[in-house]
């Protein structure tokens, strides 16, 4: 009797938690029932034999998926990592460099010091990288095993049954309108960037001198405790400019709806960015006495000048962001009416 | 050439089985007699795939399970719910229009053959 006791230890330890003991009586009586009277040792390694391997049997009884991201969300989960993966090496890169440029002193050569944020920086993109894929992974692992809830449905019988009608209510795109999805990548890495480089302007922006050993870093431009200060509104810009690139990314072209959140985002982005900009406290005294004393000017006018000759720049590009908008959409609006073809 | 074969009449067998087991469970069965009775019809089950699928037709309460400790070792008995029945019955339907139609599609080309 011991291959029998055998054969159901092999088989129990790979079954569910749940019905275990359920299942194990089970065989057990199975297999007492294939054997005959007074059965000899040959008998029960037929029968065995028969039942098969102890593996596969329990694996028939698993109730959790045998894959780790299964079709339903394997490619979200693609497209996840691609997105995460570069704004997340992106930010951590700038913070190296942020964090180097001002704690190198004692690194006199420029080529050392470039040569150490080199290996750092590459050394980071991978551990970046790897954690990127580690917790994204781990994320989809879970939703694949704690939702069971459609499992036994067909995966299109949720929405509604598709009919040609349908293709009207899609808009044929022209390609000028059309959204790209690196265009909307790029947005928000370029969120990603200017949001690192803001929470470390103080050491990242300012004055850099060659003072024949390298350069060394003079003074910071901004003084950090005013930036930190306007928190709500960066993380307000943040979010909206978030917010419209997944909206893109829905949409894929330029519509009416797209043109106007562009607006009034780029409008209300402007709008904080000036406000911080000629806040009187924004620059470094340091920063503003070396600027006039290289151009000859008096202070309160550097002060003033530079403020709103930066702000001039940035409304340039909204003004000239909000425009391109504009064209983006017109040029689309001559697009034959799909309804009219439809109708032939 | 033989593993594309195996696979192939795997995945064939597979709804075919289903309806089979269905079958035979209008009167209460447990495990090893529904195997015997299945080989009576010249229909090889392994056992490995019987008995979990046993337990998902019981999931989706197509079958009722009870344990019988009346006789010297108990036994898990199945048997067909109501709404196994009507499912049952549908299925065989299907089945049977299918291979019908399956079945005239081969002579077809049978005849096309000639």
């Amino acid at each position: 009797m011991k291959w029998i006791e055998v054969y159901l230890q092999e088989v129990e330890r790979r079954l569910p938690e749940k019905n275990r003991e359920d299942i194990l009586l089970e065989i057990q009586s199975t297999i007492q029932d294939m054997l005959p009277e007074n059965p000899s040792e040959n008998d029960v390694k037929d029968v065995l034999q028969e039942l098969g391997d102890p593996v596969k049997l329990a694996q028939g009884y698993s109730e959790k998926p045998m894959h780790l991201i299964g079709p339903r969300y394997y490619d979200l989960y693609i497209s996840l990592i691609k997105l995460i993966l570069p704004i997340a090496i992106t930010v951590s890169l700038i913070t190296l460099l942020a964090e180097n440029i001002i704690g190198n002193v004692e690194e006199t050569s420029l080529i050392g010091m470039i040569l150490s944020i080199l290996g750092k920086g590459l050394w980071l993109i991978l551990s970046v990288g790897m954690q990127v894929f580690f917790w994204i992974t781990v994320i989809f692992a879970l939703i694949e095993r704690v939702d069971f809830s459609s499992e036994d449905e067909e995966p299109t019988s949720s929405r509604k049954e598709w009919t040609p009608e349908k293709l009207k209510k899609v808009s044929h795109t022209p390609k000028k309108r059309a959204i790209s999805q690196w265009e909307v990548y790029g947005a928000i890495i370029w969120t990603a960037i200017w949001a690192t480089v803001y929470f470390h302007a103080d050491q990242l922006l300012g004055i850099y001198e060659n003072q024949g050993e390298g350069l060394t870093y003079i003074t910071p431009a901004l003084n950090q405790d005013v930036l930190l200060s306007y928190w709500p509104g960066i993380v307000l810009v943040i979010g909206l400019e978030i917010a419209l690139a997944l909206y893109k990314l829905l949409k894929k072209e330029w519509s009416k709806d797209v043109v106007w959140f562009n607006t009034i985002q780029e409008l209300l982005s402007i709008g904080i960015f000036v406000w911080i900009i000629t806040d009187e406290r924004l620059f470094q005294s340091a920063f503003i006495n070396y600027i006039s004393d290289l151009f000859q000017w008096n202070s309160a006018q550097v002060a003033d000048g530079l403020a709103w000759r930066i702000a001039a720049i940035f409304i340039i590009f909204a003004v000239w962001n909000i425009i391109d908008g504009f064209i983006k959409y017109k040029k689309g609006v001559k697009k034959t009416k799909l309804k009219h073809e439809f109708g032939k | 050439m033989s593993q594309l074969l195996n696979s192939l009449l795997t995945e064939q067998r597979r709804g075919n089985l289903t309806l089979a087991v269905l079958s035979q469970l209008r009167t209460p069965q447990y495990g090893y007699s529904l195997v015997k009775r299945l080989e009576g019809s010249g229909i090889t089950i392994e056992q490995s795939t019987l008995y979990p699928l046993l337990r998902r037709l019981e999931k989706k309460d197509l079958v009722t399970s009870s344990w019988d400790t009346s006789e010297s070792r108990p036994r898990k008995y199945y048997v067909l719910s109501d709404y196994g029945e009507d499912i049952f019955q549908t299925l065989k339907e299907e089945w049977k229009k299918a291979t019908n139609e399956l079945f005239q599609l081969l002579e077809e080309e049978n005849n096309e053959m000639d």
